[in-house]
């Protein structure tokens, strides 16, 4: 118990120096924007909590917890304003993912510590195993959580950035019609190759992930429900042996959220009995958060050809389609 | 004397848990020395005659921004095309 308690501290130790590693580049991006006491809005923003809603009486569980969501979107926006002033929208959003990122690290962290002082003041020998056996894969989710760090300070595109960066392949193909931006989303309507196509996308190029799946609903009783097919593309987690990169096409909604967005896009669907289709990139979760590599953007450009194949065998000339490219915009405008 | 009470058997599984022990460290160590480092490269394009090259990434680039008038047919402007990371040569 005693190596066990030993092996645990010293890899403790070393999560604790990640995050002050990172507390200190956060830091100094402060500094470089004029903020004068940046500890103060690190430490409040990495101690901010969401409590989940009611889950025991589902009746519009959905709608509470779109609720929650938008008030901690809001409450995190004020918050950095108050301590960054007048900075503009594209640092202030790469400040709320760094924070946010931070917080994250943090919480694992003080869960952890939690955790091991339990297990030594408690002599609880079969929890501490459990941790010694799932410490590798924490470090491997910390390792990636640090690294994404460098990525949200410098606004480099991530690899969950796939998405959006299909939808701006598409939107250079063809003839930009309209371009709006409804809560952080851009909705560009083009015509390409005889095809109404709306691009729903995250507004870029700060980091956002925007609210697809509510302003995709809007925009579907708008057009009164005269759509012939969804798509949506997102990155999806890889299974190990599964090649990074590789694409895969289904039905249904490809978005991550915590479920707003993605019941949105399924009830706009099954309201006017349009057709959801989606295809997703794989990659693995540090893909996903650190810049995009090569062999994923090159992934990204096959997906276009292959959203065409699709298209082409689901509709027929003048049909209009609704593409949400779902994910980070980061590095990615419209 | 100790060394007289320890069977031979005994000795085996030293040896063994010695050989096991070197196999884990050295193999830990293989591990450690396969982490690659990436750098973040961006293709700049002409939006005509499609001349392309690669350069460093810049803070607060982002893709489609332009990056001024082509140098070979005077007319295109360069857009970045791409922006990802490369394993680091």
């Amino acid at each position: 118990m005693m190596i066990w308690s030993f092996d645990l501290k010293f890899k403790l130790r070393m999560i604790k120096r990640m995050i002050d590693e990172d507390s200190r580049r956060i830091e100094g991006f402060l500094k470089n924007i004029n903020v004068e006491s940046p500890s103060l809005l690190i430490n409040r923003i990495a101690n901010y909590f969401v409590i989940e809603p009611v889950s025991i009486e589902p009746i519009d569980i959905i709608k509470r917890y779109d609720h929650l969501i938008r008030t901690y979107d809001t409450s995190i926006r004020r918050i950095v304003q108050e301590y960054a002033g007048n900075v503009n929208h594209y640092t202030r959003s790469l400040l709320e993912s760094s924070l946010s990122i931070y917080g994250v690290l943090n919480q694992i962290y003080r869960i952890l510590r939690h955790y091991i002082i339990i297990c030594e003041r408690e002599n609880n020998y079969p929890l501490m195993q459990y941790l010694v056996f799932i410490m590798p894969q924490i470090l491997r989710i910390i390792n990636t959580y640090h690294k994404a760090l460098d990525s949200f300070l410098s606004g480099k595109p991530i690899g969950d950035g796939a998405g959006p960066l299909v939808a701006l392949k598409l939107i250079e193909m063809g003839e930009v019609v309209s371009k709006k931006i409804v809560d952080e989303t851009a909705v560009v309507e083009v015509r390409v190759k005889d095809r109404r196509i709306f691009v729903v996308k995250a507004e870029g190029p700060g980091s956002n992930v925007g609210k697809p799946g509510n302003v995709l609903s809007r925009l579907v009783d708008e057009l009164s429900g005269n759509v012939d097919l969804i798509i949506t593309i997102d990155a999806a987690l890889r299974l190990e042996g599964e090649r990074s990169g590789e694409l895969a096409e289904g039905v249904g909604a490809a978005i991550g959220d915590p479920g707003p967005e993605k019941i949105a896009i399924e009830r706009a669907a099954s309201k006017y009995n349009i057709p959801l289709k989606a295809v997703i990139i794989k990659m693995s979760l540090e893909e996903a958060l650190t810049t995009m590599k090569k062999e994923l953007y090159e992934a990204c450009e096959r997906t276009v050809e292959f959203l065409w194949r699709i298209i082409n065998e689901s509709t027929h000339a003048n049909s209009t389609i609704i593409v949400a490219g779902i994910g980070n915009s980061m590095g990615i405008p419209q | 004397m100790i060394y007289q009470q320890i069977d031979n058997n005994t000795i085996i599984m030293i040896i063994l848990f010695a050989i096991l022990l070197i196999i884990t460290v050295i193999s830990e160590f293989r591990k450690r020395s396969r982490l690659v480092e990436y750098v973040t490269r961006e293709l700049v394009e002409c939006s005509i005659c499609k001349y392309s090259y690669e350069e460093e990434y810049e803070p607060g680039d982002f893709i489609s921004m332009i990056k001024g008038t082509c140098p070979k047919c005077g007319k295109g402007v360069l857009k970045i095309r791409a922006i990802y990371s490369v394993e680091k040569k």
